[in-house]
């Protein structure tokens, strides 16, 4: 009887390992080939063209410039923010704290277009400027440029860097800075020898976090910086895409994975030091009181809202307005397939497409993500190898698996190449961490004596999963369920490789709209990006609601 | 009758009881009692059925349980976490049991009234159980692992996780619920004064096997071991060869000794001399520290030999460093084995 039920979980537990094999290593696999073997022999010329040429070691390093400016700056601006977050009671703080998140689950084809409504040569603030000063030409020119690349990757992580160094200072009780006040130190002593050295582990961990996001940059880059700052990212889309040249994306695709493996391998050692926080008490925040404490809670807060809030409000705008005039035709005319364009469906028709694929990874994801948590909650030496295992697509870059998809899957028995289905199965890849990373935490603090009290109590097994796990993972699986939704709609990288004719998505058909010549196409694209832009903060209020303390890992 | 003859199991290499055998009479409390990590959950465990790998026989009026698996045994466990469903309310997880047997909603209901009236909590029915305090929480364990009306029902150290005086005061209530619904039930504990408080008999483990199994009376006053004497807080356990004692087992009967490796002074039989006790030993002694318990004193005093004895007075009857003259009665002086 016993025998029985462990073989029936045995063939259960490999369903997450079958799909992780086919859709992930598989793929991975075939990108080695391919950069190794493009004729099937053995031929290095990619590799020797991306080491000896200028323009493709110019690349990499691009790469991780722009990466560092934007991780950087990210700090530099997250930390005294973090600072006032942590050590100050205000007023609408958990809601400030929870909207700065917004960012982070907005699609990147989103991100761009609001940075490019905002600050473009036409846009928002220009236009502001020129009006106020009456100026006949656009003071600030951004477009195309580095700094605009840089502020919109801030904007996106600028939350991701807030909310662990927020979380890590408050527990780090105010005891330790009141101690070093009477020993004499001042302002900057504390700075200098308190306050940033305890900082020191949620700095590395965030800075390491901010880096891999920014490195793997694709859709920021692509449409606000184009061709000629093609990070590694760009270019194997670029090479793939546009020049056909297989084997060298796929070298550049093996160079992106292994610097992603070794970054991740850095964040995990600093993320460990993490859940070190040296000393805690209970009182770690006050009020603000002096003049100066109160500016500087003014200024972070105010810095906060118009971070957050000015592109999106352009994006709106000028989704709405047309030469300073409500005009939605824009909005009227996605139902219509316009000719000349490179789509093949009308734009709100991937509106459809996007809901149904994001329902069905997220289904996929869900039952792939609950069966791989209990796998990696069992203890042993497996389970320790089966977490990382689980996370590397998340360690791995959306362009990577895109590409990996397309040359892996082309032929029978798994010739998914034209098939809508590999859309749905790119998500579910990506997501799948998403939702263990959601689901486990809860699993994990379901004491076992729960379930064996159940069994006490006359509970066969499969009674105690439904009455007491399951109604206990509701929010873990709930949070879950939002992350791989809004995670899918939002995906870009691999959609663009993956999503042919009829069946793209909304960021794809934005992302084309874009190419399309004229001003129609233009607001087509603005008025896509509003509506993605508000079931993603939907998906997100969702999860703000339902996370508690303890569930997400994020 | 549960009976447990040649038990032992391991976690790997980690032998966690070798060789228990033990019985629990019908309506009998029996309480194991050992330091943490002795074994004494696992033999609870083993018992319910959460742990299958074991060697040995365990029988319930003499049919082997080992085929029956945990949710069918209709034993009741409560555990020292409690093990609270958080999602259920406190009449929610009373009633998990009886759901599982089957109980139609009405009598099921009738059922944890009942019993939310016999551990004094008719209030708290709806109450969510992370709002409870420490000690309603315990009511709630013990009353939802009474509500199947269990063959056998276990306690793992059920107050453990309360403070001090709740404690004393929750041991007898216990006592008298358990007595009340007439089962037989075995109670884990590390705490030798709730053993005496709760136990009909006490099996004392240590490492993995039973020690001495008498009653709680019995256990105090004659412990088999050295281990059992110190493990009750009777201190004055000293090697039968210590040079300290030379004196004493000299006036002493040699042969009482049996060639013993331990000797406990019982503090029992430590008196202030004139106390009574006729052919009692005296000797001098110097009081080294007394610690003022309300009720009584706890004293040390070293006698001339350098051998320091534990016990308790009443009154202190002269002060910290002043000299005292202390008789011992000849029944007090225990060999004991290893």
């Amino acid at each position: 009887m016993k025998r029985r039920a462990r073989d029936y979980w045995g063939i259960v537990y490999l369903v997450p390992l079958v799909f992780l094999g086919v859709f992930y290593v598989y793929p991975l696999l075939s990108i080695l080939d391919v950069s190794l073997r493009p004729a099937g022999v053995l031929d290095l010329t990619a590799f020797v063209r991306l080491l000896t040429s200028d323009y493709y070691s110019g690349t990499l390093l691009f790469t991780v410039y722009q990466a560092a400016l934007s991780t950087a700056f990210t700090l530099l601006l997250a930390t005294p923010c973090a600072f006032v977050f942590a050590r100050y009671q205000f007023r609408g703080k958990t809601l400030l704290l929870s909207l700065a998140t917004l960012p982070f689950v907005l699609p990147t084809v989103v991100v761009a277009l609001a940075f490019a409504t905002l600050l473009g040569a036409d846009g928002l603030f220009n236009d502001l400027v020129k009006t106020l000063f009456s100026l006949d030409y656009a003071p600030i020119q951004l477009e195309r440029t580095l700094a605009m690349i840089i502020i919109a990757h801030v904007f996106y992580n600028f939350a991701v860097a807030l909310r662990i160094m927020t979380s890590y200072w408050s527990s780090v009780g105010l005891g330790i800075e009141e101690a070093a006040r009477c020993l004499g130190a001042d302002e900057l002593a504390l700075w200098r020898d308190v306050r940033l050295p305890l900082l020191r582990p949620a700095l590395l961990s965030a800075g390491a976090l901010v880096f891999i996001f920014t490195f793997t940059s694709f859709g920021v880059i692509l449409i606000l910086g184009g061709i000629r700052f093609a990070t590694l990212e760009v270019q194997i889309y670029y090479q793939a895409v546009n020049m056909f040249n297989l084997p060298l994306a796929a070298a550049l695709s093996l160079v992106q994975i292994f610097s992603m493996l070794a970054m991740m391998v850095v964040y995990t050692a600093t993320q460990k030091k993490l859940h070190l926080a040296p000393v805690s008490s209970k009182t770690t925040a006050k009020r603000a009181k002096s003049l100066v404490e109160r500016l500087g809670l003014n200024v972070c807060v105010a810095l906060i809202a118009i971070l957050l809030f000015s592109p999106l409000v352009a994006l709106i705008l000028r989704s709405m307005l047309a030469a300073g005039q409500l005009d939605l035709a824009n909005y009227a005319s996605l139902a219509q397939k316009s000719r000349g364009s490179l789509l093949f469906i009308a734009p709100l028709e991937s509106v459809f497409n996007s809901l149904r694929f994001a329902l069905m990874a997220m289904t996929m994801a869900l039952i792939l993500g609950l069966i791989a948590s209990y796998m990696i909650k069992r203890r042993g030496r497996l389970s320790r190898l089966l977490d990382p295992l689980f996370m590397l697509p998340l360690a791995t870059s959306a362009v990577t698996l895109g590409f990996g998809f397309i040359i892996a899957l082309d032929e029978p028995p798994l010739n998914l190449r034209a098939s809508w289905l590999i859309i749905p199965i790119s998500h579910t890849l990506i997501a799948l961490p998403f939702v263990i990373r959601s689901v486990l935490p809860s699993l994990r603090s379901i004491p076992p004596s729960l379930r064996e009290a159940a069994q006490t109590l006359g509970a066969r097994p499969i009674d105690a999963l439904l009455t007491i796990d399951l109604p206990l993972l509701g929010r873990g699986i709930a949070v879950g369920a939002t992350f791989a939704f809004t995670v899918s709609m939002g995906e870009f990288g691999a959609s663009l490789f993956v999503a042919q004719r009829e069946s793209v998505t909304i960021p794809v058909v934005i992302y084309r709209l874009l190419g399309d010549p004229g001003m129609t196409s233009y607001r087509q694209a603005l008025a896509m990006s509003v509506l993605l832009m508000l079931v993603c903060a939907a998906g997100f209020l969702l999860i703000e609601r339902l996370r508690i303390a303890g569930v997400g890992e994020f | 009758m549960l009976r447990i003859a040649g038990l032992s199991h391991a976690y790997g290499d980690l032998i966690s009881l070798r060789d228990v055998s033990l019985a629990v009479k019908d309506g009998e409390i029996v309480c194991l009692l050992g330091p943490s990590g002795c074994g004494k959950t696992t033999l609870l465990r083993i018992i319910a059925g959460l742990e299958t790998d074991y060697e040995g026989r365990i029988t319930l009026d003499g049919d082997d349980i080992r085929p029956v698996p945990a949710h069918k045994r209709g034993f009741g466990l409560m555990f020292q976490d409690f093990a609270l469903f958080p999602h259920l309310s406190a009449a929610g997880n009373i009633a998990y049991g009886l759901k599982r047997l089957g109980l139609g909603r009405e009598k099921a209901n009738e059922r944890v009234q009942s019993l939310l009236r016999r551990v004094g909590l008719e209030d708290l029915d709806e109450r969510d159980v992370a709002s409870l305090s420490g000690g309603q929480k315990q009511r709630v364990a013990l009353a939802r692992s009474l509500a199947p009306n269990p063959r056998l029902l276990m306690l793992d150290e059920p107050l453990g996780a309360l403070d001090a005086l709740l404690r004393d005061q929750l041991a007898l209530e216990l006592r008298r619920i358990i007595k009340e619904a007439g089962l037989s039930a075995i109670y884990v504990t590390h705490d030798h004064r709730e053993a005496y408080a709760v136990a009909d008999r006490i099996a004392v483990m240590n490492i993995g096997s039973v020690r001495q199994h008498d009653r709680p009376r019995q256990i105090y006053r004659r412990p088999a071991s050295a281990f059992v004497a110190r493990f009750l807080g009777l201190t004055n356990v000293f090697s039968a060869s210590d040079n300290r004692l030379a004196n004493l087992l000299r006036l002493m009967d040699d042969s009482k000794l049996k060639g013993a490796p331990w000797l406990l002074i019982h503090p029992a039989g430590v008196r202030v001399a004139g106390d009574g006790g006729d052919d009692a030993f005296e000797f001098d002694a110097t009081i080294e520290s007394a610690v003022f318990r309300g009720g009584h004193f706890d004293l040390t005093a070293v006698a001339a030999s350098g051998l320091p004895l534990s016990f308790r007075l009443r009154e202190l009857p002269v002060e910290l460093g002043g000299d005292l003259r202390i008789s011992l009665d000849p029944d007090a002086l225990i060999p004991l084995g290893d």
